[in-house]
């Protein structure tokens, strides 16, 4: 028992030591830690690597979208060491392929035909996992295509993963189930979206159109004809996943360039057009050498209410909380504090909510910021050990915070995240600023 | 006796695929087999003779029609381009995605049947009894194939019976498909990918077959 206490009580800077190394998880850490053992110090890390597999393989016998909840519940709780990420981001790469006379099948029950018959070739093995589908490369008319399928049940098993998945992640992350169900009306709407690849064809236009400006983007072409519910055909995008490409030792020229390219073009999704690309996770971009950034996969997308919106950013707002009593109606408004809240628990998560939001709107608040800084990362890791320790936060019965909040936070989080492992030092000029200076 | 015989006019086959079809129109109005071959012939206007130059009793009939599910299926597959570069696995995956997709549009009269007879399906139903002969006919075939180009484990004595097992299979995925609620049937897409990939785990060459042959390394050399 002693032990775990004293585990415990070290988490916070643990978890920070453990973020340096983050990147290389592997044989060598585990080495590394064995030596620690063998020294006599506390081995919190492999202890915590250790439980992100267990957790990891827990998860992995759910469906693909129990999976994803525990993966954007972690994100949005800012609760997620770099174990879990790097496991979570494995997950995208490991769901078992559907068999070609699958593949077969879903043709000819859409279009009537086997892939053979419309295409001038067809991969018989999936190239690559898409979160419910694979994805087979095409070829047609000299065109080289990509050609995501889904998996067969998976809008059915939506519901019930979600039931699944609940405990298991109340458990995991130290949320209470008031709290769970909060969240879940949210993510299972956007769940279920993400299963219409016909929606999904019709958002992406939308997005690639009204970004078309931003220079160094690249957008894949979408084919009507060849898509249905279920298949969604597109222009194959050359370009290296963010792993490979940063093995490639691109220089720091262009490492900005891209960080730049990928800031502005999230700046304009969430301040002009007010919906989102909700998903930056790694696999969802391909990197060319000359900085070019291919986007794919638009199937989660979070519109933003005009009122949430507005809200949400003028809270961020430089020093919002000198002035208490905007701050304080900010809070209340967006239900991070509520009505039925003691007054130790109003002042007491105020200040829990001053420090989260100058941190999170540090990138905003000065010209440009660098995200390679190591120093800011392992700031946020550490806060969100304050919010899993802390008694009170977890004693509230109530889940607190918009659930509008959710995609959003886990963009932002996305994207910090990727910045950072680019390395990047971006202009972090915003359309946000306009906000800033307007009064509720 | 029997109504005025339109039989000249009519080709053998149609007479054949005529009372299949009517005996299973038949069986889903009154939910039995008709009174006698007798009633039957009159009801389509031809004779007992035209009925027994092709079957001897409706079990018969009943058998009809799923043998000939079968063969339009296997024929569809192979005369499909790809079907020679297939695995063992993926034919049969393509044997049951299309024998299931067939199956949808008379989904009524094989429910009406299926439920009738599950009980004796697992043992054996008289309906059932020439596709399962066909089937595993057909499937030693492939599983020869399997072996010939080392897909396939051979394992001496337990490759006799591959073919049962993968009748129970078959069955099993009937019964799935009979219960099965999910939009367009997506469960049984499923259930037709995980257990076929299970069973080709377990016959095609695998850590069995090593640790057999490294037993009986050590056993002989003892």
């Amino acid at each position: 028992m002693k032990e775990q206490d004293k585990i415990y009580s070290s988490r916070s800077q643990r978890t920070g030591k453990f973020i340096t190394t983050g990147a290389k998880i592997g044989r060598n850490y585990l080495k590394h830690y064995s030596k620690k053992l063998i020294s006599g110090e506390d081995n919190q890390e492999e202890l915590q690597e250790k439980n992100a597999e267990d957790v990891y393989d827990a998860l992995s016998n759910l469906k693909g979208s129990a999976l994803k909840v525990a993966q954007m519940l972690s994100m949005d709780q800012g609760l997620l060491p770099q174990a879990y990420t790097n496991k979570f981001a494995q997950a995208q790469y490991s769901a078992p392929p559907l068999s070609y006379p699958l593949v077969v099948k879903t043709f000819q029950q859409h279009f009537k035909k086997a892939p053979s018959e419309i295409f001038d070739e067809f991969s018989r093995n999936s190239v690559a996992a898409a979160s419910i589908g694979q994805v087979h490369k095409a070829k047609l008319d000299g065109k080289n295509l990509a050609i995501k399928i889904q998996y067969p049940g998976v809008a059915n098993s939506i519901q019930s993963d979600l039931k699944m998945v609940r405990p298991v992640v109340g458990a995991m992350f130290n949320i209470s189930q008031t709290e769970i169900s909060h969240y879940l009306s949210e993510v299972e709407e956007r769940l279920l979206e993400e299963t219409d690849y016909l929606l999904e064809l019709k958002r992406s236009r939308e997005i690639t159109e009204a970004c078309a400006h931003i220079e160094g983007l690249e957008f894949p072409k979408y084919y009507e004809d060849l898509s249905s519910a279920k298949v969604l055909t597109m222009d194959w995008l050359d370009g290296y996943h963010l792993d490979k490409f940063l093995a490639l030792n691109p220089s720091q020229e262009i490492r900005n360039k891209i960080g730049q390219v990928i800031w502005d073009f999230y700046d304009f999704q969430i301040h002009r057009l007010q919906q989102v690309h909700a998903d930056p996770h790694p696999g969802n971009f391909l990197f060319q050498e000359d900085g070019t950034v291919g986007v794919i996969d638009f199937g989660c997308i979070k519109e933003l209410q005009e009122d949430f919106y507005r809200k949400y950013f003028q809270i961020m707002k430089p020093a919002i909380s000198d002035d208490d009593e905007e701050f304080s109606d900010l809070l209340y408004q967006l239900q991070f504090l509520l009505k039925s809240d003691k007054t130790e628990e109003v002042s007491h998560f105020k200040e829990i909510y001053k420090d989260v939001l100058e941190l999170l709107g540090r990138p905003f608040f000065s010209e440009t910021f660098d995200f390679s800084d190591k120093s800011y990362f392992e700031k946020i890791y550490a806060m969100s050990d304050i919010f899993k320790n802390d008694k009170m936060v977890k004693n509230a019965k109530a889940g607190r915070g918009p659930k509008d909040a959710i995609y959003l936070n886990r963009t932002y989080f996305g994207l910090y995240s990727m910045l950072h492992s680019l390395g990047s030092k971006v202009i972090t000029n915003s359309a946000v600023d306009a906000l800033f200076t307007e009064k509720v | 006796m029997a109504a005025a015989p339109k039989k000249t006019s009519k080709k053998v086959e149609d007479i054949r695929t005529m009372i299949v079809e009517k005996y299973q129109e038949n069986l889903l109005l009154e939910g039995k087999n008709p009174a006698s071959v007798f009633a039957f012939c009159k009801d389509l206007e031809i004779t007992e003779a035209d009925f027994y130059a092709h079957f001897n009793d409706f079990g018969q009939v009943a058998a009809a029609f799923w043998m000939e599910l079968f063969h339009k299926n296997i024929s569809a597959l192979e005369g499909s381009a790809e079907w020679e570069d297939f695995r063992t696995r993926e034919k049969l995956l393509s044997f049951y995605f299309s024998f299931f997709e067939q199956l949808k549009s008379n989904r009524s009269y094989v429910l009406l049947v299926l439920d009738q007879k599950m009980f004796n399906l697992k043992k054996g139903s008289s309906d059932l009894s020439e596709l399962k002969a066909a089937f595993k006919k057909w499937l030693n075939q492939i599983l020869i194939e399997g072996r010939s180009r080392e897909e396939i484990a051979g394992r001496s004595k337990f490759n006799d019976i591959y073919d049962d097992l993968f009748w129970y299979q078959f069955l099993f995925l009937m019964d799935f498909w009979r219960k099965d609620k999910s939009q367009g049937f997506e469960s049984t897409d499923e259930a037709i990918e995980k257990s076929v990939n299970f069973s080709f785990d377990l016959i095609e060459k695998n850590a069995i077959d090593s640790a057999f042959d490294f037993g009986k390394f050590i056993f002989q050399n003892r």
